[in-house]
């Protein structure tokens, strides 16, 4: 049995080789699961449109999918060391913002080029005002070689858990994901249908926005397609592979 | 000497020296009707002729006068006898008694007045003998003379024969190498030894065939096979691997000679150097037996590493990898992910999803031997596959696959692997129930002892930096728990109080194993890109696991090239070795150590120096006779061994008398082939008396350049001077 004496000799002795030897450096995202979502905060507008669109998104993919998931969202900055470490990254937002300064676009052009990923959203659900004008500004300073364009009907992302033909949200604003595709693994996709509006319910489970014109149905949708993002972010082109092909071919003939 | 020899060259036109003696004559005579005043007619003519006479012997040495001598010889023809002495020549003659050389040395030298002394006495003879070397002999030298071991290029030879208008004589059973760029103007009179009638032999005449292919596709080798005396003959032609048949055929020869054509195709499968051989057995009587059996050294690489990848679920580690692997334009991946497990819940139809059925039995047991790597990513096998397809995985490893596992709660199935084939393969095992932890907080990992030098994990050449780029590597938020068997070799492992294996090899049968025992491994390609330094220690660190894996020869320490072209018995042998550039120190060189040892396994001299590469060493060796030869390099980084098939002297040799080549050769020279029963010496009188000439030889010797001239000119004018003297004239 050891003496209180002891004990706190011990436990002094402890504490103070701790200080005079500290431990590896610790990981941000220490004890995560393979997927988490990790939010972009950034200066000015409204970095988080839909506080709590979360929760829905991510009991789907674990009901529906096979992917380990973080049941609840991280958020971060562009400045923050750890950024890296967040291979999703969601950036949602109604209203313009603030430039990203030099150092800030320097840290995304590098994450999104190495293996980052990026699922940016206008909530605003109307074209052309503050995010969606930001934001194109913003992806024009980070890739200046590589253009945001409307993804095809047979890329990937629809086709990477369900076969995706209906591109909605919470509203329709754009049929369609637009996107910055580098070779052949797109690091950035942009919606302009608020995607997160149409997961987004209060903490009774009760929907917090109608999705229009489509209800339910709509939502469903929408659910489905933040599916097909992540699992996406998660395997790339892997639909692509000649094997799945005949199948994809049979269900969707019209690709 | 007589005056007819006398010849005149003018240094001046001969119209001025004639004037110039005129002028001389008319200066005379005036001279005269001067002097005849003074002195009496007499005395007058006496001075004047004395001086006319020493001038125009002055002005006649402007003819340039000269005697020239003339003598006649006479020249023997000149005759080059070539002696063949082409391997060949040691085959059978015409008689059987003694071979090919032996009767050409009996038609020089034999009967009581040998043709060799006969041509001696009527012509300039020289003698030569070639097959590889050319060289000039006494006629002594002829009765020692022997076949060499390889034949001679006769155009060549009579390049080096450079007499003017000499007539050859070539003795030879028309074995020899010719180009008819020769442009030779003395005729070849030719003596054909060797009896095409009683020639018996079956050889490989050629193989067309690739010193490199791919594993896993059809090879093509076409053999030519030529028989003489065999009419009728049913033939088995064998393509073998060493002493392994791998696949046989017959051919039936119809005529005498005869040439046959036989085709093999065959698919290896297996990359490395290997060593095919086309042989036909030997048949009684045969006169050559060393050319039944050509040695075919095939190089086979792969031409993509086919990659099957079953991934347990989405998820970063996956894609990662994915995208390394599909960066590496030499890699063909086929994945499968399981994006719902039969828990999941669907809940729409199947038209509106893009999820295919796992092809478990189409993949495990037909199509896996098609592939090179097969990779268990967190994959819980046991919902998927049964014990059955266990077994397939460690008979594809055991026959030379690569299988590698990649960590993550399934890695180990909640030890369902224990005791099943999978299991066997494993170099690692289970600690306990727990086989999986994200731990509070995350380990870095170091490298082993092992792990400093292996192709795997040694990222950079320099040590030093190989250990920071692992030291600064991002710690892992998931590792399995993991021991290691004794099997296994542990690279990497946890920088923890316990230390685990993060990556760990191992071989089964012929196959080599490889697990990484964590899904966070895409942390070490952002942890580097967050700071600056890219990505590339992560896809080399793939790059490496996939060679590695398979077997891939780049990735091993020692690289061995064996000559294209080998040598043969006696001939020195070279390889090349390299150690693997930037994993070799110099302080290593002398350390580097290379052995061959011969068919019957005895060690014999060779030699290593280094090249001029560093980590790059040329090592020869003469083999004594024919057979495998086995080179081993041995290194503190790793060995290697290859074998290198030393085929015998004369494989390739036909030995039939090429009467068709010795006439060719005759006609474009100009000569004859001169057959039995001919009067030789007749018929070579006949070419090389065309070439008779007599010689006539001129010498000249010019008079201005001799004393007496100039004693006779003295004599005039001293003579003259002093009757002058003499007579008051002075």
């Amino acid at each position: 049995m050891i003496s209180r004496r002891g004990f706190l000799s011990l436990l002094g002795l402890g504490l103070a080789a701790n200080l005079l030897f500290p431990g590896p450096n610790r990981s941000f995202c220490a004890s995560f699961p393979q997927f988490f979502f990790t939010q972009l905060k950034y200066r000015g507008g409204e970095w988080d449109p839909n506080p709590q669109f979360a929760e829905a998104i991510i009991e789907e993919l674990e009901l529906r999918t096979s992917i380990d998931i973080l049941k609840e969202r991280r958020l971060t900055t562009l400045s923050d060391p750890n950024l890296f470490f967040c291979p999703f990254l969601y950036m949602g937002g109604k209203y313009g913002f603030e430039p990203f300064t030099a150092q800030e676009r320097e840290i995304l052009r590098r994450f999104l080029s190495f293996g980052g990923f990026l699922f940016a959203e206008d909530a605003m659900g109307a074209k052309g005002f503050g995010f969606d004008q930001s934001f194109r500004r913003e992806m024009k300073q980070v890739f200046p070689h590589h253009e945001l364009k409307r993804l095809s009907a047979d890329h990937s992302v629809y086709q990477s858990f369900y076969l995706i033909k209906n591109i909605v949200g919470r509203q329709t604003v754009n049929p369609y994901l637009e996107g910055i595709t580098i070779d052949q693994w797109t690091p950035v996709i942009y919606s302009q249908n608020d995607l997160s509006g149409a997961w987004a319910r209060d903490k009774f489970g009760k929907w917090i926005h109608e999705c229009v014109p489509g209800g339910e149905a709509q939502r469903s949708s929408a659910l489905r397609l933040g599916i097909n993002i992540i699992v996406y972010s998660l395997t790339s082109d892997y639909k692509k592979d000649l094997i799945h092909h005949p199948f994809i071919k049979r269900r969707q003939p019209t690709l | 000497m007589n005056l007819g020899q006398i010849e005149i060259a003018p240094v001046y036109p001969l119209w001025l020296i004639l004037l110039l003696l005129l002028v001389g004559s008319l200066a005379g005579m005036v001279q005269y009707r001067l002097v005849r005043r003074r002195l009496g007619p007499y005395q007058a003519l006496s001075i004047s002729l004395l001086r006319l006479g020493g001038i125009s012997m002055i002005i006649s040495l402007a003819l340039n006068p000269s005697i020239a001598v003339r003598t006649e010889q006479k020249v023997y023809p000149p005759v080059d006898i070539l002696v063949d002495t082409s391997p060949t020549m040691d085959l059978p003659g015409h008689a059987g008694k003694g071979n090919r050389l032996d009767e050409a040395r009996a038609f020089l030298l034999g009967g009581q007045n040998p043709l060799i002394n006969l041509l001696a006495e009527r012509f300039d003879i020289r003698i030569f003998a070639f097959d590889e070397s050319f060289r000039s002999l006494g006629k002594e030298e002829l009765t020692a003379l022997k076949p060499g071991a390889k034949r001679g290029d006769l155009s060549e030879v009579l390049e080096k024969l450079s007499r003017k208008n000499s007539s050859a004589v070539l003795l030879s059973d028309g074995n020899f190498r010719w180009e008819s760029r020769h442009s030779r103007s003395g005729p070849l009179i030719i003596v054909p030894f060797g009896n095409l009638e009683s020639y018996r032999d079956v050889l490989i005449k050629a193989v067309k065939a690739p010193a490199l292919a791919f594993r896993g596709r059809e090879v093509s080798i076409d053999v030519a096979i030529r028989s003489y005396g065999y009419n009728g003959l049913v033939l088995p032609v064998l393509l073998k691997e060493g002493n392994r048949l791998l696949t046989a055929k017959t051919v039936v020869i119809n005529s005498s000679p005869a040439e046959v054509a036989v085709s093999f195709s065959f698919t290896p499968e297996e990359v490395g150097q290997h060593n095919l051989s086309v042989s036909v057995p030997p048949q009684f009587g045969e006169s050559l037996a060393s050319n039944n059996a050509v040695h075919l050294p095939l190089s086979v690489v792969r031409d993509k590493i086919r990659i099957l990848m079953i991934s347990g679920s989405p998820s970063l580690s996956y894609r990662f990898m994915r995208t390394a692997l599909k960066n590496d334009p030499s890699i063909d991946l086929l994945s499968f992910v399981i994006l719902r497990t039969p828990s999941d819940i669907m809940n729409v139809p199947l038209q509106e999803q893009s999820l295919i059925p796992l092809p478990v039995e189409t993949l495990f047991s037909k199509e896996l031997k098609n592939f090179d790597l097969l990779i268990f990513d967190n994959f819980p096998s046991h919902l998927y596959l049964s014990p059955n397809y266990f077994g397939n995985v460690r008979e594809f490893v055991r026959e030379g696959g690569g299988f590698a596992m990649v960590g993550g709660p399934n890695l180990l199935d909640e030890g369902r692997y224990a005791g099943t084939p999978l299991g066997e393969l494993l170099p690692v095992r289970l600690t306990g129930k727990e086989d999986y932890r994200r731990p509070p907080i995350s380990p870095g990992v170091r490298l082993t002892r092992a792990g400093a030098f292996h192709p795997i994990t040694r990222l950079s050449p320099v040590e030093t930096d190989n250990l920071s780029i692992w030291q600064e590597m991002p710690p892992l938020d998931g590792i399995n728990l993991l021991e290691p068997k004794s099997s296994g070799i542990v690279l990497l492992e946890s920088a923890d109080w316990i230390p685990r294996p993060i990556v760990t090899v191992g071989s089964y049968g012929s196959g080599r194993v490889l697990v990484l025992a964590t899904d966070y491994s895409w942390k070490w390609s952002m942890g580097m890109v967050s700071k600056g330094k890219g990505n590339w220690a992560y896809l080399r660190l793939m790059e490496r696991m996939v060679r590695w894996v398979t077997k891939d020869p780049s990735s091993d320490f020692v690289q061995v090239t064996l000559p294209e072209k080998v040598g043969e018995p006696g001939k020195e042998s070279e390889v090349r070795v390299k150690v693997r550039e930037g994993d070799f120190s110099p302080n290593l060189g002398g350390t580097v150590s290379f052995s061959v040892f011969n068919p019957e396994g005895m060690e014999i001299a060779s030699r290593i120096r280094a090249a001029s590469q560093p980590g790059e060493y040329l090592c020869s060796f003469f083999p004594e006779k024919e057979g495998p030869y086995k080179v081993k390099v041995e290194t503190p980084l790793g060995d290697r061994e290859e074998v290198i098939f030393i085929p015998a002297s004369g494989v390739d040799l036909d030995g039939a008398p090429n009467l068709d080549l010795l006439k060719m050769v005759a006609e474009s020279t100009g000569g004859k082939i001169l057959t039995q029963g001919t009067d030789f010496l007749k018929e070579i009188e006949t070419f090389a008396g065309k070439g008779q000439e007599r010689l006539l030889t001129e010498r000249r010797f010019p008079l201005w350049g001799t004393p007496y001239i100039l004693a006779f000119i003295l004599a005039f004018l001293t003579t003259e001077w002093y009757l002058r003297r003499r007579w008051g004239l002075l």
